[in-house]
């Protein structure tokens, strides 16, 4: 007869069979319960340490109110529509922006290559701030720029250079051998761009050019610094208007909060709608 | 060896060399030339230059020194003869490459509309030519991760002869197959050198050499080691590297 082999089998393995495994439905739902009470009860004491008087009631008409029996946008909406305006604006500069950079950073021209690699390493080393007043004060009024122009401008610039090393990764991450087929068809660079390389290479970026685009539409709230009304800046208003601090703060958070994050259930949708089968 | 007329060669390769960063000899000073309507096997063992051989035949691996001709068209630095060679000279991968995100139909298409500037309907038609020849048409609508390795290797076949290439490359094609597989893409291949396609295989496939090839070349450490027919090699190889080789692989 064949002798037994023994597998070793750690003692604790049918503890954290039954601890970690075993996992009821109730089980999370007691967690997240647990877990807004937790949320609530250390707010509520810290507010009491302040001595906080909420006032939520007051917060709905910055949102909306009734005028005439109108529904009219409210201050904290108008402020939202100019943020969506300046980064929609911006995120069309940036995806040019960086879609060209990083062409010309993988192109066999020497000069190319020189100036993507600076202005990347120009962008990327200084703050955004710095980046808006430079652009706001110098550049702007040499080329004749308004305030509005200038901010796209700083923020396309911005974005610009980390989606060109988002571009660029998507396109080194493929195989060589696709440029290889393309060339000996016949295909010429820019037909292997466009009808080979990209397409694939888009498909994987979509994870962190979505993180690129959410980083675009909060770091729009830096341009209030140069005194436009977006939603950050009528947040700030209104929060030294009323005294409502708080209540304005965490609404401004929520209203980015709730763009964001349907933004990233789209674009997690889209993935798992045009995933390529390899 | 088939009796060809004298200077109808299609391919000329005199005297290429290629060295790779790092000093890694592949080729040295390689010369042969190839008549039209041949099939050619080159074998030798891995890291014998074979590969890289026959990538410098359609400027996939540029030499460093001596001359290739394709056609009368020389492989320089001229973008516009590199191009024209490259319309007439297929070539077909180890590992495929096909587009995964086009269907086979579009792998096809692709260079057809771009390159030949065929419309989609004309292309279309002679893609579903090809893959009538390599014996797939009903896969026309399956993306390449939705089909085995040789029928992968056979809508690759489709879409180089879909260019109307004079000369066809095969660079290992059935080294990454599964053995049921290989014998569907050799089968392709043995009707496609009875048409009458030049053809250039880098392969150890013995049996495919001995029914279509026309001549073998046996090289090592990037040289001409042997040439002869394959009944040549099978009887009475010469070269004691030869002889090693072929009684690994036989």
């Amino acid at each position: 007869m064949m002798e037994e082999t023994k597998i070793w089998v750690s003692p604790f393995h049918w503890l954290r069979k039954k601890v970690f495994l075993f996992r009821p439905p109730w089980w999370d739902s007691i967690q997240f319960i647990l877990l807004i009470a937790v949320v609530i009860w250390l707010m509520s004491m810290s507010t009491a340490r302040l001595g906080y008087y909420w006032q939520w009631y007051r917060i709905p008409r910055y949102i909306f109110r009734i005028e005439d029996g109108q529904l009219v946008a409210g201050k904290l909406i108008e402020g939202l529509m100019f943020t969506f305006r300046i980064s929609g604006i911006s995120l069309l500069f940036a995806f040019a922006i960086g879609m060209t950079t990083a062409l010309l950073r993988l192109s066999s021209s020497f000069m190319g290559r020189t100036l993507s690699r600076g202005y990347l390493e120009l962008i990327r080393n200084t703050p955004l701030v710095v980046q808006i007043y430079l652009v706001y004060f110098v550049i702007g009024p040499i080329l004749g720029f308004g305030r509005f122009s200038s901010a796209v401008m700083a923020l396309s610039m911005f974005e610009g250079a980390y989606m060109s090393e988002i571009f660029r990764a998507g396109i080194v991450s493929l195989h060589k051998g696709q440029w290889e087929a393309a060339h000996s068809l016949g295909l010429s660079t820019v037909d292997t761009y466009r009808d080979v390389i990209l397409p694939q290479a888009m498909r994987r970026i979509l994870p962190p050019l979505t993180s690129e685009v959410i980083s675009l539409f909060k770091n729009s709230a830096l341009v209030s610094i140069v005194s436009l009304s977006d939603l950050s800046l009528q947040a700030r208003i209104i929060a030294a208007d009323t005294f409502l601090t708080f209540e304005v703060w965490f609404t401004t958070a929520a209203i980015y909060l709730v763009f964001t994050v349907a933004l990233s259930t789209v674009v997690y949708k889209m993935e798992k709608r045009f995933k390529i089968l390899t | 060896m088939s009796e060809k007329k004298l200077g109808d060669y299609i391919i000329t390769v005199d005297n290429v060399s290629k060295t790779f960063p790092g000093g890694i000899q592949a080729v040295k000073n390689f010369t042969t030339n190839i008549s039209r309507s041949e099939v050619l096997v080159i074998m030798g063992p891995s890291g014998s230059g074979k590969s890289t051989l026959l990538r410098c035949l359609n400027g996939l691996e540029e030499p460093d020194s001596g001359t290739i001709i394709v056609d009368g068209i020389p492989l320089d630095d001229n973008k516009k003869h590199r191009l024209e060679i490259r319309k007439e000279v297929g070539i077909v991968f180890q590992s495929f490459n096909l587009f995964p995100h086009l269907t086979a139909l579009e792998n096809v298409n692709l260079a057809q509309i771009r390159v030949r500037k065929k419309s989609k309907t004309e292309a279309t038609k002679m893609t579903m030519e090809m893959l009538d020849k390599v014996g797939i048409t009903e896969k026309a609508d399956s993306y390449p991760a939705q089909l085995s390795g040789g029928q992968q290797q056979r809508v690759a076949i489709a879409r180089a002869l879909a260019m109307m290439p004079k000369v066809m490359l095969f660079d290992e094609p059935t080294s990454a197959l599964d053995p049921e597989m290989i014998n569907e893409v050799l089968d392709v291949m043995k009707n496609l050198a009875k048409e009458g396609m030049t053809m250039v295989v880098v392969t150890h496939e013995m049996g495919f050499a001995r029914e279509v090839s026309d001549w073998v070349i046996f090289m090592d450490e990037g040289m001409i080691v042997e040439t002869g027919t394959v009944e040549h090699f099978f009887e009475n190889p010469q070269e004691e590297r030869t002889k090693f080789f072929l009684s690994q692989i036989l």
